[in-house]
């Protein structure tokens, strides 16, 4: 009798802890996780910044310094249904110096999934929205002031075929809106008919190559000797941002 | 048993309650109450084209940190660049009597510091429109070499170890963290308050006052020659046009066209309100013009009639009389509202 009021009193005190903690600790959904990673290469060799000398398929030869982009409004699909599991406030850096950024998790319904989809950029509604806290703070130096808008995808490096005082090579692609808009919806079907199956408590793993030579060709000729500088919205932005909405495959798929 | 019963539910109860504050975490001492504001449009106003405090909530203390920011020098590299050294009270929030501004290191402004009021009519900011919303504004002048040439990285650092900064930032957004988002939020807040509506003009509108011959002759020209741009009751219609100035060699400024890219944006500039105009010489993005009767001259016979992307309105120039020209700057006058310039509550906080 004692014994089981003490518990009754006990069991109360933790069910009182979990509504009050109901942020962080959500018992009784039915929710697994995911997660992404990306791993970014260039012709099949992990990117190695400011230390690997690339050679791009009109034999310029360059270095990376910095390659950031944005991966936003990640989902998972399921065939002929429209969006079946939307991240909620879906907005990520990837920065290949900080090793952290390279992948990320989210919660999703149990189902098996066959599709994986995102924008490569920052959607065009948070472009006009004002001032962005977390992956879209300004702080992330991927904000231009002069002309509001998002840096979508960042890359710096030097090449002797620059021309540029210092040999710099910069891209820094965006524009969200018109006809020079660079933003990339990316779908791609799991591949090998693979699903991701999420399930309770366990989480799913995704992991995706992001292959940097994609930059300079198909459909369009990038040649740094032309263009060793681009940092405006515009036809030649959205040009680089053609080529490089190619550069993802998905290598990977665990179902823990 | 029952008595021990009960004291084991209070403790419980007692014990929850605890958690439940130390879950909510980073909250001070004080709940958090902040006493919400209203932002009022003047009788007769269109609505804003967007509600700019509807994700920021208008709080007396958002305002309040807001105005401490605007008149901070921290936000500038060397201390002595604070928003309000080139957005002067006493010159409706624009650089009095300097054609451009003085920044950091003895930079000049690329272009002629606007007066700063009914921002929250204004759909995009700079004379090139190139800034789509009032909170991410601030940014283009704390980080621009000719201004305040600060990182915001750096200004964040500055505010996190003053004290007063940590009180403020909890007592407008509830608990003390310090962040480039809430930082400019509470800036917009700020500008966004600063509102003009009792001029003169204003208050011929409202039935409690009433024009001159003169005013009202001027008026009259007015609505008949400048209306369809400078549009009441905001005095623009946030449009970008090319008013026929010719392109200054130096500066090389084509506006518009620098945002968009696009030839036919060439040479347009944002329709500058006109309230409030006699407290902002010189006129034009690149205060060029010294002084209202030359920017009325300027319509009169200066513009340049032979430029492709001349507002179609003005290739006649417009014509006026001398007597005309008075009146009209005796209209303009009407439109000055001393109540901006005084009000307390925009001045440097103590
Ligand atoms: C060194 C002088 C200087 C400083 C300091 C300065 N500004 Fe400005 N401000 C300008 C100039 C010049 C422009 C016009 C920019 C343009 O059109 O390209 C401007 C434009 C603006 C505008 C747009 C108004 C319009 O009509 O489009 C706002 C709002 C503004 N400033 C707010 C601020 C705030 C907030 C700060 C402090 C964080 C600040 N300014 C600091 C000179 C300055
Ligand atoms: C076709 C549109 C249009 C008409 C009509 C027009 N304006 Fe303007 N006005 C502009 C534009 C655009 C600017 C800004 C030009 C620039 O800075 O390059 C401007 C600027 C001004 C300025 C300078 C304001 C400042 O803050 O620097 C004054 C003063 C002015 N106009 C007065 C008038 C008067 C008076 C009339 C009628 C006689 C008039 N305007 C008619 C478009 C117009």
């Amino acid at each position: 009798m004692r014994f089981s009021q003490k518990y009754c009193l006990f069991l109360l005190l933790i069910l009182f802890l979990l509504s009050s903690c109901q942020k962080t600790i959500n018992p009784g959904n039915s929710k697994g996780t995911v997660k992404l990673t990306f791993n970014n290469k260039v012709n099949g060799s992990p990117m190695a910044l400011n230390t690997g000398i690339y050679t791009n398929p009109f034999g310029e030869t360059y270095t990376i310094t910095k390659f950031k982009y944005y991966i936003s409004n990640v989902r998972l699909g399921l065939s002929g249904v429209p969006t079946i599991a939307a991240e909620t406030e879906s907005y990520h850096l990837i920065d290949q110096s900080v090793p952290g950024s390279l992948s990320f998790s989210f919660e999703a319904d149990e189902n098996s999934f066959i599709t994986l989809s995102f924008l490569l950029g920052v959607d065009s509604t948070r472009n006009v929205s004002g001032a962005q806290t977390g992956a879209l703070d300004p702080l992330n130096d991927m904000f231009w002031t002069w002309n509001s808008g998002y840096v979508m995808v960042k890359m710096e490096g030097t090449s002797p075929q620059s021309g540029q005082p210092g040999n710099v090579v910069q891209y820094h692609i965006g524009g969200f809106s018109g006809a020079n808009n660079v933003l990339k919806y990316i779908g791609m079907v799991f591949p090998g008919g693979k699903t991701v199956n999420i399930k309770k408590g366990q989480t799913s793993e995704i992991t995706l190559e992001a292959d940097f030579n994609k930059w300079w060709q198909s459909p369009n000729d990038i040649k740094i000797a032309g263009l060793p500088v681009c940092t405006t919205p515009g036809a030649q932005a959205k040009m680089v941002a053609d080529n490089y909405s190619k550069m993802f495959t998905i290598t990977d798929i665990v179902n823990n | 048993m029952k008595f021990k019963i009960l004291i084991s539910l209070i403790l419980t109860l007692a014990a929850t309650v605890f958690i439940f504050d130390a879950c909510k975490k980073n909250e001070g001492s004080k709940p958090y109450a902040p006493s919400y504001l209203k932002f009022t449009v003047p009788a007769g106003w269109p609505q804003p084209p967007t509600d700019i405090f509807k994700d920021n909530p208008l709080t007396e203390e958002g305002f309040q940190l807001g105005r401490k920011l605007f008149y901070d020098g921290k936000l500038s590299k060397d201390g002595n660049f604070p928003c309000a050294s080139c957005h002067q009270q006493f010159a409706a929030f624009s650089t009095y009597d300097h054609q451009f501004s003085h920044g950091f290191d003895n930079a000049f402004t690329f272009r002629n510091a606007p007066a700063l009021f009914n921002l929250a009519w204004m759909k995009e900011m700079h004379w090139d429109g190139g800034v789509n919303h009032i909170e991410v504004q601030p940014l283009a002048p704390i980080t621009n070499i000719t201004e305040m040439v600060e990182t915001i990285d750096n200004v964040l650092k500055k505010l996190v170890i003053d004290t007063a900064y940590t009180r403020m930032f909890t007592a407008a957004f509830g608990d003390n963290t310090i962040n480039s988002q809430r930082m400019l939020k509470a800036l917009s807040q700020f500008m966004g308050s600063i509102q003009s509506f009792n001029s003169k003009y204003d208050q011929v509108k409202r039935g409690t006052a009433s024009f001159t011959v003169a005013e009202q002759n001027g008026y009259n020209i007015f609505k008949a020659k400048c209306n369809s741009c400078h549009a009441e009751p905001l005095f623009t219609d946030n449009s970008f046009r090319n008013n026929g100035l010719t392109l200054d060699a130096y500066l090389q400024d084509k506006g518009r066209m620098r945002i968009t890219g696009n030839t036919a944006d060439s040479l347009k500039f944002k329709v500058p309100s006109l309230r409030n105009i006699r407290y902002t010489p010189p006129y034009m993005h690149d205060g060029r013009l010294l002084s209202l009767q030359q920017a009325i001259e300027h319509y009169r016979t200066g513009i340049v009639v032979n430029q492709s992307t001349l507002d179609p309105l003005l290739k006649n120039r417009i014509s006026m009389t001398n007597q005309e020209k008075v009146d009209l700057v005796e209209f303009l006058s009407s439109l000055s509202d001393n109540d901006l310039l005084q009000n307390t509550r925009f001045a440097q906080p103590n």
